[in-house]
C-alpha cells in the first residue's frame, strides 16, 4: 500500500489526466453506476412487482408504475453498459493521444542521451507499451473499482435510511470484499509478481538465447543439456500459475461465502424490518433479491486491482521520463557554408577515463571529400557526433565559418545530411518518405531526386508505385535500395556538407560499388565527410585520414598513401584481392 | 464451439466426466437455492413468524455454500491435467525445435517464436482452462434449470426456451459484421496503431531531416484518426454484447411481468412465481460468461493451432545413417553432391539448381558470387539446417538424403557473419562444443584465436558474462571466439564460413585473416565471401550465379577460363588508384 502512494507522489502522468477530463470522467462513472443500478433496481421491482401482484389488486392499474418499471430498467440496464463501454473507450483513446504526443516530446528532447544509455530500440517498445497499460488501468481497474464503491455506498446508505444499525452491519460485510479483498490481492500479489517477474525474464532471456542459437546447438549435438536447461524456468512458471491460481479461487470463493452471508442476512432483517402489515410485506421479495445483480461488479474489483503491480511499473517508468529541455545554448545563423574547422578538439565520455578524442585539428571547404578509416572503438562515430553537435568537446572547438556548431544546432538541418549504416523508412508511402527531406518538395522534385538515384524503373514497377506502402521498416526494398531512397531524401534536403556514416557495411562489393558510384556523382559539389571500414571506392575522395586511439596517424590524397605509405598500399591490395 | 483437439490431450477425459457430474450437481444446487430463499420470502410475505424462515434459510445457505464450492472443486479437479498438459506442450515445443534447427526459426522470425514459447502457450493454458469449464457449463445447466421450470410452469419454460436462439442469433449476426467492419479496416488499423513505435524508432532520422519538432503534431493526428477508427469499429463489436445484455435483461423483465399476471388471476402462486423470477438470471449466467470471454478462449484457439502446427512439422529422419568415427573426417574422404535442388519451405521453384561437385580430404574451397546467388543456401544445406528436395549426397561413401546427420554436425565448426554468443560466461561460451573441456585447453585454444591479450583486460576473466545484455563483444572479437571454438574441439575436423568478416573493418580482417589461417591446415574448408583476397588462400573454388554453380576449379584455372569468375572479380575490385 506504501507503494500505491509512493508512486502518485510525483505522479504527473495519471492523475493529471483525470483531472482535466472530469466532465466525460464524470459521464463514465454515472454510466457504470447505473448499469448495476438497474440491473439490481430490475430484480427490487420485480420482487416487489409479483409479491404485490399475489395479493390480488383489485385493478391491473395497481401494479402498473412496477410494470413499466420493470421494462425501463430492462432496457436501460444494457443501454447504460453500451453507453459506458463506449464513452470510456473514448475517454481513454483520447488521453491515449495525448500521452503519444507527450511521450514523443520527452523522447525528443532526451533522444542524445537514451540513445547512449539504451543501445537498442527496444526502450522505445517498452515506452509505447506502457502506453498501453494506463489505458487498461484506467479501464480494468480505475473504473471498476470507483464505479464498485459508488454502488457500495448507494446499497449501504439506502439500508441505513431503513435502519441505521442494519446499514453499519453491512457497510462492514460488503466493505470486506469491496476494500479488504481487493487490498489483500495487491499485497498478495505484488509479493509474488515480484518473484514471477524475475522467473519470466530467466525463461525469456534463456528462450531467446536458445531460438537465436539454436544453429550451434544442433550442432553441438548436446540435445539432452538444451531440454534440460529449460526445465527448471517451465516448472518454476508452473509452480507460479498455481499458486496464482490458488490464491484466486479462495479468494473468490470467500467473496461468494460473504455475499452469501449478507444475503441471508438481508432477507432475515427483512422479516424482522416489514412484516408488520402485508402492505410492507411485498417488500420482503423485493430486497432479498436486489442484491445478487451486485456480486458480479463487486467480485471484478478485487481481479482488477491484482493487475496493479503491472501498471505501477509502467507509471513509474514514464514518470522517470525526463521531460525537461536539456541546456539550451544561444543560437545564431550562419550564411553561405565557407569552411568546417576542427581546432584542437579533444573529448572524453561523463564518467570515463580514456580520451576518445585526443587533440584532433581539420578544415574543409566547399566541395572538399574527406573518407575517415579506423578500427572500430577508435572514435569515428564520436567525432561525427561532435561534428553534428550532439556532443560538445571537453577542450577545442568545432566552428563552422567561425560560429560553434553548438551554436548553429537550429539551422543544423540545412547545413547537414547524413547518411548512415540503417537509414529509416516510414511506414507511409514511398512518397512521403522521399519528401520528407523537404515538405514543399513537389511530386516532380520527388522524382527527380528519385531519378537522379537512378530507382525510378523500380518505382515505377511497384504495384502502386510512388504510392506504395514502404512496409515496416523499409522491408519491402533491399539495403541498397534503401540507402538510395535515404539519398534521394538528401538531395531534397540539399544541404552543404553531408555525412556518410559507413553506408555501405552491409553491402555486397559490387552493389557497394554502384552506390558509392551514385553517391558521389550527385553529390558531387557537396562537402563530404566519408566514414568507412574499408578501402573500396577510395578514389572517390581527395584526402584521407586514418584514426587510431583518437588521433590521425596516416593521412594524404589516396595517390600519395598509396605511393608513399607501405601500410596503406598493403590494405589496399588486400581490399582488392591480390 | 468446442475444439476437438482439446479432447486429444492425455487425461482430459476422465477429467471432463468427473467435472460433468459436478456440473450436474451443481445446477441442482442452483435451483435448491433459488427454491429455498424463495421459500423463506414467501413465509415471510405470508407474515409468518420469523422463526418459520430459519430452516429454509439455513438450507438456501447450505446449497448456496455447496453451489461455490463446486465451482471450487471443479478449478481443483481441472487443474492438474491443465498444469501438465501445458508443461507437456513446452517441453514438446523445446524439443521439437531442437530437432527442426534453425530452418523454421528463419521461416517463423525468432520473436514469433520466443512469443510462442512463453506467451501463446500461457494463451493456451487460460484457454484450457476456460473451455471445458464453460462448455460443460453452457451445456448442462441451463437446460436443467429449464426443465425444472417447465415443470412448474410451462408457459414461461417455453417462453425462455424461444428466446435463446434469438440471442445467440443476434450474436452472430452482429459478430459478424463487426468482424467485418474490422477487416475492411484491418490493414489501415495496423499501420496507424504502429505508427507510434515506427515514428519513435525513426526519431534519429527525422532529427538529421530537423523534423522533430513539428512531427509532435503529426504523432497527435494519427493518433486522433486512430481513435475515431477504432471507436466506429468498436461501436459495431460493442452492439453484439449489447444485443445479449439486452435480451436476457429484458427476458427477465417480461417474465417478472408475466408472473405478475399470472399471479393476478390466479393462475400461479407466489411461490412458484418467486422461483422462477429467481432462477431465470441463472438460466442466462453461462452464456453470459462464454460470451465474456469469448475473446480470450479465440487467442487460445489460434494460438493452440499455431503450436500445433509446429509440433506437428515432420523432423528429418534417418539422422545416424553415417557411422560414427573418430574424428569423423579424415584427410582420405570424400565428400560428393550430385545434381542437388534445395528450396525454401513450401516454394516450388529450388533455390539451389543441379548442386554438383566434389571435395576430398582437407580441400580449401571458396564459395564465391554476387548477393542471393545462393551462397548461404549451399553452407546451410553443407550444415545440414537445409534438406536437399532430390539429387544424390555422398559422404565417405555412404549416400545420405540429407546432411542433417548427427556424425556429421558434430565433425564441424560453423561460423557466419555474426556468430551467436550466448547469454553465459565466456568460457561456457568457448567451450560450447566441448563443454567437458578443461580450463587450460580452454585458455590454449583461446590463445590460439588470439583472445588472450582481451581475456586479460575482462574484470572476471573467462568468468565474464557475455551476450545479449551482458558485456558487448566486438565484430571481430566475436569471430575469435567462434574460431576458439574450432581450436578446443580437435575431432571437427570440417570449418564452414559464411562471410565471417563481411563487416569488419579492413584492419580488423587483416588481424583476424592472421589468426584464422593456421585453423585451415588439417580441416576441409567452405568459404563463402565477398572478400576476394580470401581466395588466394583457396585450392578450390564454387561460382555461383542464380542458385547454380557456374564454374568451379582451382584459382589457377579459373582465372585462365575467364567467364563469370573473371567478371565478378573485375566488377567487386571497382575502380584502382594508382
Amino acid at each position: 500500500m506504501k507503494g500505491f502512494f509512493a508512486t502518485f507522489k510525483h505522479d504527473h502522468w495519471v492523475m493529471p489526466y483525470l483531472r482535466r477530463y472530469k466532465k466525460l470522467l464524470a459521464l463514465v462513472l454515472f454510466l457504470g453506476f447505473m448499469t448495476f443500478f438497474c440491473g439490481g433496481a430490475l430484480m427490487f421491482n420485480s420482487g416487489y412487482l409479483i409479491s404485490r401482484a399475489a395479493t390480488h389488486p383489485y385493478n391491473i392499474l395497481m401494479i402498473y408504475v412496477p410494470i413499466v418499471l420493470a421494462r425501463a430498467f430492462g432496457i436501460g440496464r444494457p443501454a447504460f453498459r453500451y453507453a459506458e463501454r463506449l464513452t470510456s473507450h473514448n475517454w481513454v483513446l483520447r488521453i491515449v493521444s495525448d500521452f503519444r504526443k507527450r511521450l514523443y516530446e520527452a523522447v525528443e528532447k532526451q533522444a542524445v542521451a537514451i540513445r547512449q544509455t539504451h543501445q537498442t530500440g527496444d526502450v522505445l517498445s517498452i515506452l509505447a507499451e506502457d502506453i498501453d497499460h494506463i489505458e487498461n488501468l484506467y479501464l480494468r481497474t480505475v473504473f471498476p473499482l470507483v464505479i464498485g464503491w459508488l454502488l457500495y455506498l448507494f446499497v449501504v446508505i439506502g439500508i441505513g435510511y431503513f435502519n441505521w444499525a442494519f446499514g453499519l452491519l453491512m457497510l462492514l460485510l460488503l466493505g470486506v470484499i469491496v476494500i479488504l479483498m481487493p487490498l489483500l490481492s495487491v499485497t498478495v500479489n505484488g509479493r509474488r509478481e515480484f518473484q514471477a517477474r524475475r522467473v519470466q525474464r530467466t525463461f525469456y532471456t534463456q528462450l531467446t538465447d536458445a531460438v537465436l542459437g539454436l544453429g550451434d546447438w544442433l550442432i553441438s549435438g548436446r540435445r539432452q543439456d538444451f531440454l534440460a536447461q529449460q526445465d527448471a524456468p517451465i516448472d518454476q512458471i508452473a509452480a507460479l500459475r498455481r499458486k496464482d491460481h490458488h490464491f484466486q479461487w479462495w479468494r473468490n470463493f470467500a467473496i461468494q461465502v460473504i455475499f452469501g452471508a449478507a444475503v441471508v442476512l438481508l432477507v432475515w432483517w427483512a422479516g424482522v424490518m416489514f412484516t408488520h402489515n402485508q402492505a410492507q410485506a411485498n417488500w420482503v421479495a423485493a430486497f432479498g433479491l436486489a442484491l445478487f445483480p451486485t456480486v458480479e461488479p463487486f467480485a471484478d474489483m478485487s481481479q482488477g486491482v491484482s493487475e496493479w503491480p503491472v501498471y505501477q511499473d509502467s507509471i513509474r517508468r514514464v514518470n522517470a521520463l525526463d521531460e525537461n529541455e536539456p541546456q539550451q545554448v544561444d543560437q545564431t545563423r550562419v550564411e553561405a557554408f565557407e569552411n568546417l574547422t576542427l581546432d584542437h578538439v579533444k573529448f572524453t565520455y561523463a564518467g570515463a577515463q580514456r580520451e576518445v578524442i585526443d587533440d584532433l585539428s581539420l578544415t574543409l571547404h566547399p566541395g572538399e571529400k574527406l573518407a575517415l578509416l579506423g578500427p572500430s572503438g577508435t572514435g569515428k562515430s564520436t567525432l561525427l557526433k561532435l561534428i553534428l553537435g550532439d556532443e560538445t568537446p571537453t577542450s577545442g572547438q568545432i566552428t563552422i565559418n567561425g560560429e560553434p556548431v553548438s551554436r548553429l544546432q537550429d539551422q543544423r538541418a540545412t547545413l547537414f545530411g547524413v547518411l548512415d549504416q540503417q537509414p529509416y523508412l516510414f511506414n507511409t508511402t514511398v512518397m512521403n518518405n522521399v519528401r520528407l527531406g523537404n515538405l514543399n518538395a513537389t511530386d516532380e522534385e520527388v522524382m527527380d531526386a528519385v531519378k537522379a538515384v537512378e530507382l525510378d524503373d523500380l518505382i515505377a514497377r511497384l504495384p502502386a508505385g510512388y504510392q506504395t506502402q514502404v512496409q515496416e521498416a523499409g522491408s519491402r526494398f533491399s539495403g541498397g535500395e534503401r540507402q538510395r531512397l535515404s539519398l534521394a531524401r538528401i538531395l531534397l534536403q540539399d544541404a552543404p556538407i553531408i555525412i556518410l556514416d559507413e553506408p555501405t557495411v552491409s553491402l555486397d562489393p559490387i552493389t557497394e560499388q554502384h552506390l558509392l558510384d551514385t553517391v558521389f556523382s550527385v553529390l558531387h559539389d557537396k562537402t563530404i565527410i566519408w566514414v568507412t571500414h574499408h578501402l573500396a571506392g577510395i578514389n572517390h575522395v581527395d584526402q584521407v585520414r586514418f584514426i587510431e586511439n583518437g588521433h590521425f596517424d596516416m593521412q594524404g590524397t589516396p595517390e600519395k598513401l598509396y605511393q608513399e605509405n607501405a601500410r596503406f598500399r598493403s590494405l589496399y591490395d588486400l581490399d582488392r584481392g591480390r | 464451439m468446442i475444439d476437438k483437439r482439446v479432447f486429444k490431450f492425455p487425461g482430459v477425459k476422465p477429467a471432463a466426466a468427473i467435472m460433468a457430474v459436478l456440473t450436474f450437481v451443481q445446477a441442482f444446487m442452483i435451483i435448491f437455492q433459488a427454491k429455498y430463499l424463495s421459500v423463506a420470502i414467501v413465509n415471510l410475505w405470508q407474515l409468518k413468524s420469523v422463526r418459520t424462515i430459519v430452516l429454509p434459510l439455513l438450507l438456501f445457505a447450505g446449497a448456496f455454500l455447496a453451489r461455490h464450492l463446486l465451482t471450487l472443486s471443479n478449478n481443483w479437479l481441472l487443474y492438474p491435467f491443465v498444469e501438465k498438459t501445458t508443461k507437456t506442450l513446452r517441453k514438446q515445443f523445446m524439443a521439437k525445435l531442437f530437432d527442426l534447427g534453425p530452418s523454421v526459426v528463419a521461416q517463423k522470425g525468432t520473436g514469433n517464436v520466443v512469443t510462442m514459447g512463453l506467451e501463446g502457450i500461457d494463451k493456451i493454458q487460460t484457454y484450457l482452462m476456460l473451455i471445458i469449464g464453460k462448455v460443460l457449463d453452457l451445456s448442462l445447466t441451463p437446460w436443467i434449470v429449464l426443465i425444472y421450470i417447465a415443470f412448474i410452469q410451462w408457459k414461461e419454460a417455453l417462453f425462455l426456451l424461444a428466446i435463446y436462439p434469438l440471442i445467440i442469433f443476434f450474436m452472430i449476426i452482429l459478430g459478424l459484421a463487426a468482424q467485418a467492419k474490422a477487416d475492411r479496416q484491418y490493414a489501415g488499423y495496423q499501420r496507424l496503431s504502429n505508427h507510434f513505435v515506427d515514428t519513435l524508432r525513426g526519431l534519429p532520422t527525422l532529427k538529421q531531416l530537423g523534423l522533430n519538432k513539428t512531427y509532435a503534431d503529426n504523432v497527435y493526428q494519427v493518433s486522433e484518426d486512430y481513435r475515431k477508427k477504432t471507436m466506429s469499429t468498436l461501436t459495431i463489436a460493442m452492439t453484439s454484447t449489447f444485443a445479449l445484455d439486452f435480451f436476457t435483461t429484458l427476458s427477465i423483465a417480461i417474465i417478472a411481468v408475466f408472473l405478475g399476471f399470472g399471479l393476478m388471476n390466479n393462475t400461479i402462486q407466489l411461490l412458484p412465481a418467486l422461483i422462477i423470477l429467481t432462477l431465470a438470471p441463472d438460466y442466462f449466467a453461462p452464456i453470459r460468461n462464454f460470451a465474456n470471454d469469448y475473446h480470450a478462449t479465440l487467442n487460445g484457439k489460434n494460438t493452440l493451432t499455431a503450436v500445433l502446427d509446429i509440433l506437428q512439422r515432420p523432423t528429418p529422419t534417418d539422422r545416424d545413417l553415417l557411422p560414427v568415427r573418430q574424428p569423423t573426417w579424415q584427410a582420405d574422404d570424400t565428400l560428393a553432391l550430385n545434381k542437388v535442388n534445395v528450396s525454401y519451405g513450401e516454394s516450388q521453384t529450388p533455390t539451389l539448381k543441379d548442386i554438383t561437385f566434389s571435395v576430398h580430404g582437407f580441400q580449401k574451397v571458396g564459395i564465391i558470387g554476387a548477393s542471393g546467388s545462393g551462397k548461404s543456401t549451399l553452407i546451410n544445406t553443407l550444415g545440414g539446417f537445409l534438406s536437399p528436395q532430390d539429387g544424390q549426397i555422398n559422404v565417405r561413401d555412404t549416400a545420405v538424403p540429407h546432411l542433417d546427420k548427427q556424425a556429421w554436425q558434430r565433425s564441424f565448426v560453423y561460423i557466419p557473419q555474426a556468430p551467436y554468443l550466448f547469454h553465459a560466461s565466456l568460457r561456457d561460451n568457448l567451450a560450447f562444443y566441448a563443454p567437458g573441456a578443461s580450463e587450460e585447453a580452454v585458455m590454449q585454444a583461446a590463445a590460439k584465436a588470439g583472445l588472450t591479450d582481451w581475456i586479460a583486460t575482462l574484470p572476471d576473466g573467462l568468468a565474464t558474462q557475455i551476450g545479449e545484455g551482458a558485456r558487448g563483444v566486438s565484430g571481430g572479437q566475436a569471430q575469435r571466439i567462434a574460431l576458439a571454438r574450432a581450436f578446443l574441439d580437435d575431432s571437427r575436423r570440417v570449418l564452414l564460413f559464411d562471410e565471417p568478416t563481411a563487416h569488419l573493418d579492413i584492419e580488423t580482417e587483416v588481424e583476424l585473416k592472421r589468426a584464422m589461417l593456421p585453423v585451415f591446415d588439417h580441416h576441409l574448408v567452405f568459404f563463402a565471401t565477398h572478400r576476394l583476397h580470401w581466395m588466394n588462400e583457396m585450392d578450390y573454388i564454387l561460382v555461383m550465379d542464380h542458385g547454380k554453380i557456374v564454374q568451379q576449379g582451382t584459382p589457377a584455372e579459373l582465372e585462365q577460363q575467364g567467364g563469370t569468375y573473371v567478371r565478378l572479380r573485375s566488377e567487386m575490385e571497382g575502380a584502382t588508384v594508382k
